[in-house]
């Protein structure tokens, strides 16, 4: 039973039935199809076994500098008969000829004498007989005529003179060009009949359902987007309201009403993003600076500085828009959260970088435990999909007790930090007026994402390589 | 983090009972010391600054004898009273006012004890020292030195063979010509520098740059002399604390140093007096414990407490420079209870969650985006000037940037987030075309002083990109996603083809601008395929 060909190996199969050895580019231009239909039909030909594709070497021949310099004055013999015919006797002595010819003069006997030009005679070169154009001089003006497009080696007849200028060095330039040539087989021929004999355009055409289609990409959402927005549905799940608030902020609420003293080291440049030569006019209520710089007065015995808490820094975490919110809205009770960028002054890494996404969360409540903290914990990564899940003690400046939570990679098959989490400070809720106590927790959303697409390399994320982008699982 | 090598052999002898090489390495997280590196002898353990103790091998063992079980309760410190005094001069006081020092006598040093403490002394100098400007420890071969002392200031011309030199170099040639004087001077303000010279003449240091070659201590050294300086007098202690508890463990007898001159006076190294709330505790970790289970507890830590009616009275070693208050105490409690022990609990939420409306706007920018073929990318707020402005010919005057940024590509806030587009192109031009791509996200603008807003941009390119194409898309977006008609109106832009660009209008005013890209600028990425794109102002039209 004949198979099913798509229009476009019936072209090419037509095509080839015409002209048996040809190249996919003379194919294109005959079947009027693109370069790339007629490199996919001849794969798909190719794999039907319909037609052979062989690949072939081409040799070109062009004029080198000495044919070059043939053509104007002649071959070397050409040059010595010319040189005879001008003196009286047409004849002379051999040195004579060698000053005249130079360097040609070897060359010049010995192909003249080939040619039956010249007799030498007792030291004397003697002029004899006709003088056609040699099969040689014949050769270079072909290949001229084609000039300056190198000509096919195979369309010169006369081999025999080709390979004797060959020889002479500097006449001829060879060059190689490696083609594909298709060839139909027998098979091919078979159905490139039966092909043609099926024309009837009334009766909806067979194709073949087998074959490949060509490849669309569909548009869709970033995968580090895909993660923001499931962290946030969580969140929303267990009962959070969403905050936004901005990227610059001033070191007030960066820092110093976190409780973290002026001259802390996270505090210098070479942590921080400072913003050249940009201070906040007003930071806060002035009854929130004066209750800050009490406690820090108090807490770290030095001059609190107003004009240091004005500096205006990219912010280092959410923290200031979590901080901010609760000191100016006194809840009783609330559950917050905030996802944003945080820039951190670091050298980019495959661990690190200066701009991320951080989640933070925050409980306010009379009763609130670090036994809920860890509980919410366990809930949100539960949701995650995260299925081992440890907490470790660590210090932050602005919470007490404070713990990290450790989860287990399954890939990497060891345990990896994800989020640093306590209840804030005395020192950073009284001052600002919070009685409750606020369980806090946050880290960065980077991380979960290298654990869903199985990345080792952070930096991955903001690539922005269509490749990964459109072919990275929507679901994982 | 600053880092602490323990040596398996030296850790078990300071623990004083054998335990096992796995108890340790499992136990040492729950002290809060995150392990970085394990080899076959040793393990680097990163610790926190608000634990110096910690900077030694012997303060790692204090801790983990209390979290073992081995020895409850605080360490003791014994100082016998010395007979040795160092004088401040009234003229250090405008330039580094405190000083205080503690002798260290018949101690033994290996080469692995010297190294411990002069990382602990680099710790000490980074941490509670701010970078040396805050404390700075000198330590010396009490041997060669001739008491009393004086601490005084110099010109700057006094010279003396300084660590590290075999010649005498003036107090200007070692800020100008030596590796610490180079890092720290800048520490060093006033015309006359700080020295400390004995009753020979000899300068033992010039703090806080560097320790003079006379006294440098070596595996040899029996007796040490710890001197301290400072910009402030409790930070001065703590660190002497800390140096002090160090080389009682590593085997030295330690006697007092009187100090006297102005504002100056002995140092103050024993225990503090605080009273915790049992109710404080249970409230904060949501048990159920008794008084003496709190103890307990806390005795775990090397703190000593007693009860007293509902409250426990601890005693704090000068060493715990981490503990503010009664809060701090709490973390303790729970530390000694064993975070490992602590069962979750997960509180009910009284009312349900809520997405941000500028959230939820933006999530129908981006679906609809998505509906109309275009693929999303993200790139950073924080970007390159390069690509901002010079690549897309954009005038920088408004510019805004970071101080000392450590990457060229992180230099300036962006306030057009097209020219990331454009570079997120061109990065791709071996990829499949048509290429649509959108991005969403913050830009910034001075302005009181700084206005963040929420924009929109995308580009198409392709071969047969149009004006009207994406126009189309901008139109269709508006429409579909929000009911908002625009128009749009000739206009000019560095970044577009004259004459195929215009601003975009909303009831008569600018949200973007929209365009065909300047040949120029696709040239300036190395582009050789034409786009198409626009940019708007999200803050104000949708949310």
């Amino acid at each position: 039973m004949s198979q099913v060909l798509h229009p476009i190996e019936q072209k090419i199969l037509r095509s080839l039935l015409e002209k048996q050895t040809v190249t996919p580019e003379e194919l294109a231009e005959k079947t009027q199809l693109s370069i790339d239909q007629i490199r996919r039909g001849i794969e798909w030909l190719k794999f039907k076994g319909l037609v052979q594709v062989a690949e072939s070497e081409k040799s070109f021949v062009n004029l080198g500098a000495r044919g070059k310099e043939a053509l104007e004055k002649g071959l070397p013999e050409r040059q010595l008969v010319g040189y005879l015919r001008s003196i009286p006797v047409s004849s002379c002595e051999m040195s004579q000829a060698k000053d005249y010819m130079k360097n040609e003069f070897s060359p010049a006997i010995a192909n003249a004498k080939k040619n039956k030009w010249i007799e030498i005679y007792e030291n004397r070169i003697l002029l004899r007989g006709y003088h056609d154009a040699t099969p040689e001089e014949k050769i270079i003006k072909t290949i001229a005529s084609k000039s300056p497009n190198a000509m096919a080696a195979d369309e010169i007849d006369d081999k025999e003179a080709l390979d004797s200028l060959k020889k002479r060095p500097g006449f001829l330039d060879f060059t190689s060009t490696k083609y594909t040539t298709v060839n139909i087989t027998e098979k091919g021929t078979v159905e490139a009949h039966n092909a043609s004999e099926v024309a009837d355009d009334s009766v909806k055409r067979a194709i073949d359902v087998e074959a490949p289609a060509p490849v669309v990409f569909a548009a869709k959402s970033h995968p580090l987007a895909d993660v923001i927005g499931e962290v946030r549905e969580i969140f929303v799940s267990l009962g959070f309201t969403e905050l936004v608030g901005n990227s610059s902020q001033s070191s007030f609420w960066n820092f110093d009403a976190l409780f973290i003293p002026q001259d802390h080291p996270a505090r210098e440049m070479q942590d921080t993003f400072y913003i050249k030569d940009m201070s906040a006019k007003s930071v806060a209520t002035p009854k929130q600076i004066k209750q800050v710089l009490l406690e820090h007065k108090n807490g770290w015995h030095y001059d609190w500085q107003l004009d240091t808490a004005r500096k205006m820094v990219l912010r280092t975490h959410t923290t200031c828009i979590t901080i901010r919110e609760l000191a100016d809205k006194k809840y009783d009770e609330a559950r917050l959260f905030s996802i944003g960028r945080v820039y951190r002054n670091e050298k980019v890494s495959y661990k690190h970088l200066v701009e991320f996404n951080q989640v933070e969360g925050v409980v306010v409540g009379k009763r609130v435990t670090l036994r809920d903290l860890m509980g919410l914990q366990m809930e949100f990564y539960r949701k995650m999909g995260i299925k081992k899940a440890k907490f470790w003690p660590t210090f932050f400046p602005y919470t007490e007790p404070s713990l990290q939570s450790m989860i287990y990679n399954e890939r990497l098959g060891k345990w990896v930090e994800l989020f640093g989490m306590g209840i804030f400070r005395p020192e950073v809720t009284k001052p600002l007026g919070i009685k409750d106590p606020v369980l806090a927790w946050g880290g960065g959303i980077e991380r979960i994402a290298m654990l869903r697409y199985n990345l080792d390399d952070v930096r991955e994320l903001y690539n922005n390589k269509f490749s990964w982008l459109r072919s990275v699982p929507k679901c994982q | 983090m600053p880092v602490v090598t323990l040596y398996f052999n030296r850790i078990g002898k300071l623990l004083g009972r054998k335990v096992s090489r796995e108890k340790i390495t499992s136990t040492l997280p729950f002290l809060g010391l995150d392990i970085e590196e394990e080899t076959s002898d040793h393990i680097n353990v990163e610790y926190s600054p608000n634990r110096p103790d910690f900077s030694t091998d012997y303060g790692v063992a204090t801790g983990l004898q209390g979290i073992l079980e081995i020895k409850l309760g605080i360490p003791s410190l014994k100082i016998k009273k010395g007979k040795h005094a160092i004088r401040a001069d009234s003229s250090v006081g405008k330039i580094r006012p405190y000083i205080v020092a503690i002798e260290a006598t018949n101690g033994k040093m290996d080469d692995e004890t010297i190294r411990q403490i002069i990382t602990m002394q680099e710790d000490l100098h980074n941490g509670i020292g701010r970078r040396r400007k805050k404390v700075s420890i000198g330590m010396h071969d009490l041997d060669k030195i001739k008491f009393p002392l004086v601490y005084k200031t110099v010109e700057r011309t006094h010279k003396f063979v300084p660590l590290n030199s075999q010649d005498a170099m003036t107090a200007s040639e070692i800020l100008e010509k030596t590796e610490t004087g180079l890092a720290y001077r800048h520490l060093l303000e006033a015309n006359k520098v700080p020295v400390i010279v004995d009753l020979a003449g000899n300068t033992i240091s010039f703090p806080p740059i560097i320790n003079s070659k006379l006294t440098e201590v070596t595996s040899k050294s029996k007796n040490l002399l710890v001197e301290v300086t400072a910009n402030d007098r409790s930070a001065a202690e703590d660190a002497l604390a800390v140096v002090a508890y160090a080389l009682q463990n590593a085997g030295f007898t330690l006697s007092s140093v009187r100090i006297l001159g102005p504002r100056n006076s002995a140092p103050q190294l024993q225990s503090r007096k605080m009273l915790l709330d049992s109710a404080l505790v249970n409230d904060i970790l949501g048990l159920d414990l008794t008084l003496p289970a709190m103890v307990k507890s806390l005795k775990k830590n090397r703190l000593d407490a007693k009860i007293k009616g509902r409250q426990i009275q601890c005693l704090i070693p000068r060493y715990r420079t981490d503990i503010f208050g009664p809060i701090d105490l709490v973390e303790e409690v729970a530390l000694g209870y064993g975070i490992e022990n602590l069962d979750y609990t997960i509180p009910e939420a009284k009312s349900a969650g809520q997405k941000n409306k500028t959230t939820i706007a933006l999530e129908a920018v981006r679906d609809t985006m998505v509906g109309l073929g275009y693929l999303e990318v993200m790139n950073f707020g924080l970007v390159g000037k390069q690509t901002q402005y010079d690549m897309t010919k954009r005038d920088p005057s408004g510019m805004i940037s970071v101080a000392d940024s450590k990457s060229q590509e992180h230099q300036i806030l962006r306030d057009m987030i097209l020219p990331g587009l454009v570079d997120t192109l061109s990065r791709n031009i071996h990829e499949l075309y048509p290429q649509k791509i959108f991005e969403t996200g913050i830009v910034f603008h001075r302005e009181n002083p700084i206005n963040e807003e929420v924009h929109l941009a995308c580009t198409s390119a392709h071969n047969d990109v149009s004006y009207t194409e994406i126009k189309s898309v901008l139109q269709s977006l508006l429409k579909s996603g929000f009911d908002i008609s625009c128009t749009t109106k000739n206009s000019q832009s560095p970044l577009f083809i004259e004459g195929r660009t215009a601003d975009i209008l909303v009831d008569g005013k600018k949200i973007g601008m929209i365009g065909e890209l300047s040949p120029q600028v696709l040239d300036n990425f190395k582009m050789r395929v034409p786009a198409a794109g626009f940019e708007i102002r999200l803050t104000g039209l949708i949310f």
